[in-house]
């Protein structure tokens, strides 16, 4: 029933042969740019424990985006991180979003060759793993299946960053199944675990996991387990 | 009941219902928030209508349903069965973008045996009616109506509970921006992470201050409420710990019924 587009089904396609964050935020930047009909993609991170960086870049145009975003402390991309929300310029020339980051826009435009950019935020929750730019250098809107393709890709692209980070040892388990990852137990419970080991919710997540993995049990029957106070995690557990 | 009491639940309902679509409309403005406005309308579909509890769900980018309101945990229960298990009424009605309405549930085994036996194993509701969220002709969800006793929903009911269910679609698509194909997605992925995010500080809220999910949600709401905070955005800042959380647990802050 559920309805992939093409960028999350090769998304979904990785293997995970032992690549690390930027080796997986450039897979998913490539596929984008294959799938999507665009010219570049970046994945940047921009909490504030990590600071930021630039994961990936598929070209240099894409990296020199980046860079201007962080020099000028704005553009689409922080956009995007702050409110939670999609971005979606499809000329740069001609739009009221540019009114948002003037000094962005204004060197973008000076500077390469790029008319159009789109982000998306890769979030879990209130838990901010990045954020995908992607740009082309025609001006042009990503059509509505592109559009919901991207909105996907995001989607499953931050369950693969957040996998990553907090994976327990191999493989991923029952993770990548979105119908587990969107559960409202599971969020529960990495709130409760959070404030038990005072922690952040994406660390919580990865104890939890651990836990799930090393007892050879199911994500959602750890987290049913916090609910019902049957777990509770302390500092001194294994 | 005389001809006069009659009259007066009449015009009480009335008054009701004109209250429930303006302080919908009030809802509307600016910067609103999107899942407080659903919580809203599921509690004015149990105040209105003949249905003792009532949830909305919403389809992802992906067209997978997820719950994103409920009137109580009941409700909220009754569609996790149906998205567990795959089936029930409020997946038809998403998938034909018409109403499905099951007048008794011990009749249903044959079309979604799951859901029916999970149903029964709980023995709290008898009959559910689900309508669409629709626009353009597809549905982006449904709001789900449950009640205790078998027996169909009365047709002006029924209207109704559509009409609160077109001001869920217009709430969540925001009306300028409707005829914006992609624009659907998008705020619809904002409101589903919206939940998310609150799913996330009703834990942070419930283990500091040892309550269960749903007395925690009612804490996060109510101070949201009364102190004219988006819910996703105090939500983000409990989970970021960015927020004095004794202020939203302190007894004077004591949840009051919705009015």
């Amino acid at each position: 029933m559920a309805e992939f587009g093409v960028v999350t089904r090769a998304l979904l396609a990785i293997a995970r042969d032992g690549v690390d964050d930027r080796g997986l935020a450039m897979r998913i930047c490539r596929a984008c740019v294959d799938g999507l009909g665009v010219d570049g993609a970046a994945i940047s991170l921009l909490t504030a424990s990590v600071g930021r960086q630039t994961l990936a870049a598929t070209d240099e145009t894409a990296d020199l985006l980046e860079d201007l975003q962080f020099t000028l402390n704005e553009g689409p991309c922080m956009q995007a991180a702050r409110t939670g929300h999609p971005v979606s310029v499809a000329d740069l020339q001609h739009s009221s979003e540019v009114a948002h980051w003037p000094m962005f826009a204004a060197a973008v435009i000076e500077r390469s060759p790029v008319r159009a950019v789109f982000a998306l935020p890769l979030q879990w929750g209130a838990v901010n793993l990045g954020v995908v730019d992607l740009y082309r250098r025609e001006p042009g809107a990503l059509n509505d299946e592109q559009w919901r393709d991207a909105i996907t890709t995001a989607d499953t692209a931050a369950l693969l960053m957040l996998g990553l980070r907090t994976e327990p040892d191999e493989g991923q388990g029952d993770w990548l199944d979105p119908t587990v990852a969107h559960r409202a137990e599971i969020h529960q419970a990495a709130g409760m675990v959070s404030v038990q080991l005072d922690i952040s919710t994406a660390e919580a997540l990865a104890r939890m996991r651990a836990h799930a993995f090393v007892h050879n049990r199911l994500l959602i029957q750890v987290a049913h387990d916090i609910v019902a106070r049957r777990l509770v995690f302390t500092q001194d557990m294994e | 009941m005389s001809r006069a009491d009659s009259g007066r639940l009449h015009s009480d309902r009335e008054e009701l219902i004109s209250r429930a679509f303006v302080t919908l409309a009030d809802t509307l403005v600016d910067e609103y928030d999107v899942i407080e406005l659903l919580n809203r309308l599921a509690d004015f579909a149990v105040q209105l209508l003949p249905a003792d509890a009532a949830g909305i769900v919403l389809g992802d980018a992906r067209r997978e349903l997820r719950a994103v309101a409920a009137s109580d945990e009941a409700a909220h229960v009754m569609e996790l069965l149906q998205l567990q298990s795959d089936q029930g009424p409020c997946l038809d009605c998403f998938q034909s973008a018409a109403p499905v309405q099951v007048a008794d549930l011990a009749h249903a085994a044959d079309r979604w045996p799951t859901f029916a036996a999970a149903v029964s194993q709980r023995g709290n509701f008898r009959s559910v009616h689900a309508l669409p969220l629709r626009l353009r002709g597809r549905a982006i969800g449904a709001l789900n109506l449950f009640r205790a006793v078998p027996g169909p929903l009365p047709e002006a009911d029924l209207a109704l509970g559509q009409a609160l269910a077109e001001v869920a679609t217009i709430g969540i698509l925001q009306e300028r921006a409707i005829h914006r194909g992609e624009v659907v997605n998008e705020q619809l992925q904002l409101a589903l992470n919206s939940r998310l995010i609150i799913e996330q500080a009703k834990g942070v809220l419930a283990q500091y201050g040892g309550l269960g999910p749903a007395a925690a949600f009612d804490s996060l709401r109510h101070y949201a409420r009364s102190h004219n905070v988006k819910l996703a955005e105090l939500a983000r800042r409990v989970v970021a710990k960015d927020f004095d959380l004794t202020e939203i647990l302190a007894p004077g802050q004591a949840p009051h019924p919705p009015q």
